[in-house]
């Protein structure tokens, strides 16, 4: 049994490790390139959204590469993407791929189908029902600390006294994590994380932005489709935070994005978006209403075109952005997306952040001078 | 106090049950203009460029209302049939009406959510009625007479005009299929042509439900469920020459079931299946093209075998 799972921000590095711990068969994801979104638009119906085409380019990708089982996520929430497996499947078969695809809902809502699942990878894997379980929790445990990490260095990047320095505890933390197997090495590698991160030498004094990243799911959180925007806005002096980490998704009990559970995210986002609506629209207004309030410079919104969830949230973005006077750039991302385009258009962004908050500091400076007086 | 109500989205639904609401509450309703270009213009500059077409439309009404009415119900539609839920767009509405102008008179937004058997929901359209004014009774009275309405509106199907001669299936979301601006006269133009158009509405619910829940996952919209049944149910039985399958560019689910039915009436042959795809800039043109064509093949096909043409390929014709 060779199995594959997408690509996408923190899942790969846990379902490889989950898959070493059950002793199956792992077929790495070949990195998202050209060809894959043009296998994905040549196959996909003509009108479903980008993560879709993309993930049928994958999938046919990963099958040559050598996968025979194909894992999934759907559900039964309003996002278009909880029905695509069943689209996906029915596509491959026509093309005439031969495969298993192994179709994960949330065990809350089919939790037989969710059993039966986990029962079909039984045979091929070292441990029981139960052992399989204690692994899955492992996993996620360990993608939390990767993601940990990642969150660390986004943060700490603009502020390094030395270039490469967080990249540098960053690689190491990840090379520690990656070795660990039972829960106490994974805290362990966590608290060396912490250690390596603190010994970075950092300079206070340099001005720099703060900007949040939100968005869709694949296009938020892999380099290939926001042109690496983590990187590049560090490299521009921008501390940054984002809303959608993998493992935060698959954590159970809500979604503790932020830090936030379903009622703090409920909160956050009134009187924004009064209700959820799918994928992570609420998730996303909640994160940026959060950015807002706390004084942030800028918000830089992905999404696919026509994601529908991501444009309700577009459109209440018009609102938070007057309200708080703090830029929001929404960038729709499809197969057409020109790669120049979109750096003119983050640049003016940020000189439009830094001008801003000149502005402010201009406009504070003013009501103390008359305040004095 | 005026309390308007966009005649858009699914005013095409729910409309009368919400209108019979405002009346038993003694409340003046103002209810928009029937679509015209310049609403669909006006919506289309005012909404988010990515927004479908019925949302468009919508935000055009909603700007109609602002100047004169001094309060608009947008109900939140969270679902509209037990074990589904309705299209994001619905769930964002209020709020999307809410963003899109910041001079908007105030936005009621209670909810409609028929998968919650609890009926906890209705207390929201209780409390509505109370700040419009209504008594207890009358505001008690009022959600009744909405719960009843939607209930009946869940299982009964639309009389269905008896007519002679070939019958198309229209399967599109009705307030596409029913607002003749924005389907630019769909089913004026193809009775027109000799043929008599059946919506999805007027099939019966349970029959729907029942072809829908063959298929191999549940679609888990409601509406979008019954359209599938719907389709099924005609294919199946054979009941109709050819079957329109109506969208509009940028619909969520419309495009997954799209795909969805087309690769399960491929599969399993059925009647011509022609996909039409609607967005703002009407060209009427091309659309009369290609419903004369589709009519025209199908009429043939009648004439040659009685049985009706029967497709095995993927899809008859696309557009």
């Amino acid at each position: 049994m060779n199995i594959n799972v997408p690509r996408c921000g923190s899942l790969q590095f846990m379902a490889r490790d989950l898959c070493d711990r059950l002793g199956l068969g792992y077929v790495e994801t070949p990195e998202y390139s050209e060809r894959t979104v043009e296998i994905g638009v040549t196959l996909a119906p003509e009108l479903v959204c980008f993560p879709m085409k993309v993930l049928i380019g994958s999938a046919v990708e990963a099958l040559e590469s050598g996968a025979d089982t194909l894992v999934m996520v759907a559900g039964y929430g309003p996002c278009r993407f909880n029905y695509f497996a069943e689209i996906q499947k029915r596509i491959l078969e026509r093309e005439g791929y031969r495969f298993r695809l192994l179709t994960f809902d949330s065990p809350r809502d089919t939790p037989r189908e969710f059993y039966n699942n986990l029962r079909a990878l039984l045979p091929e894997s070292r441990t029981g029902l139960v052992g399989m379980l204690r692994q899955v929790a492992l996993a996620l445990r360990k993608g939390r600390a990767l993601d940990e990490i990642e969150k660390r260095a986004m943060a700490l990047r603009a502020l390094e006294a030395e270039e490469g320095a967080v990249d540098q505890a960053a690689a190491e933390s990840r090379e520690a994590l990656s070795a660990a197997i039972s829960k106490a090495e994974i805290e362990e590698a966590g608290v060396l994380a912490r250690r390596l991160f603190g010994r970075v030498a950092l300079d206070d004094e340099r001005p720099h932005l703060r900007v949040g990243v939100v968005g869709e799911m694949l296009v938020s959180m892999e380099p290939y489709f926001n042109f690496d925007i983590l990187n590049w806005l560090a490299r521009r002096d921008a501390a940054v935070e984002r809303s959608l980490y993998t493992s935060d998704i698959f954590t159970p009990g809500g979604h503790p994005v932020l830090g936030f559970d379903d009622r703090m995210i409920e909160s956050a986002a009134s009187p924004y978006v009064c209700h959820e609506i799918g994928g992570h629209g609420h998730v996303n207004v909640a994160a940026t209403a959060d950015y807002a309030r706390r004084g942030f410079d800028a918000v830089v919104h992905f999404f696919p075109f026509t994601c529908l969830p991501e444009v309700i949230a577009k459109t209440v973005f018009v609102r938070i952005a007057g309200e708080f006077e703090m830029p929001i750039l929404s960038i729709s991302i499809d197969e057409q997306t020109g790669r120049a385009g979109m750096q003119t258009r983050l640049e003016a962004l940020v000189d439009l952040a830094w001008s801003n908050r000149e502005r402010k500091l201009a406009r504070g400076a003013h009501a103390r001078a008359a305040a004095g007086a | 106090m005026k309390v308007g109500i966009p005649r858009a989205m699914l005013f095409h639904h729910y409309g009368e049950y919400w209108l019979n609401f405002l009346e038993t509450l003694g409340v003046e309703a103002v209810v928009s203009e029937a679509t015209t270009p310049d609403i669909i213009t006006s919506g289309a500059v005012h909404a988010d460029n990515e927004t479908c077409l019925p949302v468009k439309v919508f935000s055009g009404h909603i700007i109609w209302l602002k100047e004169r009415v001094d309060v608009v119900l947008v109900p939140r539609v969270v679902s509209e049939q037990y074990g589904t839920l309705a299209c994001p767009k619905f769930m964002g509405l209020p709020d999307l009406a809410r963003a899109l102008d910041p001079d908007l008179p105030p936005v009621l937004a209670p909810r409609i959510h028929l998968a919650d058997r609890r009926y906890l929901w209705a207390r929201e359209w209780y409390s509505v009625a109370r700040a419009l004014g209504g008594t207890r009774l009358a505001s008690a009275s009022a959600v009744a007479g909405l719960l009843y309405g939607l209930e009946k509106h869940r299982v009964q199907a639309r009389a269905r005009p008896a007519a002679e001669g070939m019958t198309v299936g229209v399967a599109g979301h009705l307030y596409n299929v029913h607002d003749s601006r924005a389907s630019l006269g769909l089913l004026d133009r193809v009775k027109s042509m000799g043929a008599n158009p059946v919506t999805v509405d007027q099939v019966v619910p349970s029959r729907a439900r029942m072809q829908a829940e063959t298929l191999s996952r549940r679609i888990f919209w409601g509406y979008e469920s019954r359209l599938a049944g719907a389709v099924l149910h005609w294919s199946r039985t054979r009941s109709v020459a050819g079957i329109l399958y109506v969208t509009s560019f940028a619909c969520g689910p419309g495009s997954i079931v799209g795909a969805l039915l087309e690769d399960q009436l491929g599969r399993e042959g059925s009647v011509p299946l022609m996909t039409i795809t609607l967005d703002e800039h009407a060209a009427e043109a091309g659309l009369i093209t290609r419903l004369e064509a589709f009519i025209d093949m199908l009429r043939r096909a009648r004439r040659s075998s009685p049985g009706g043409l029967s497709v095995g390929g993927a899809q008859g014709v696309r557009s």
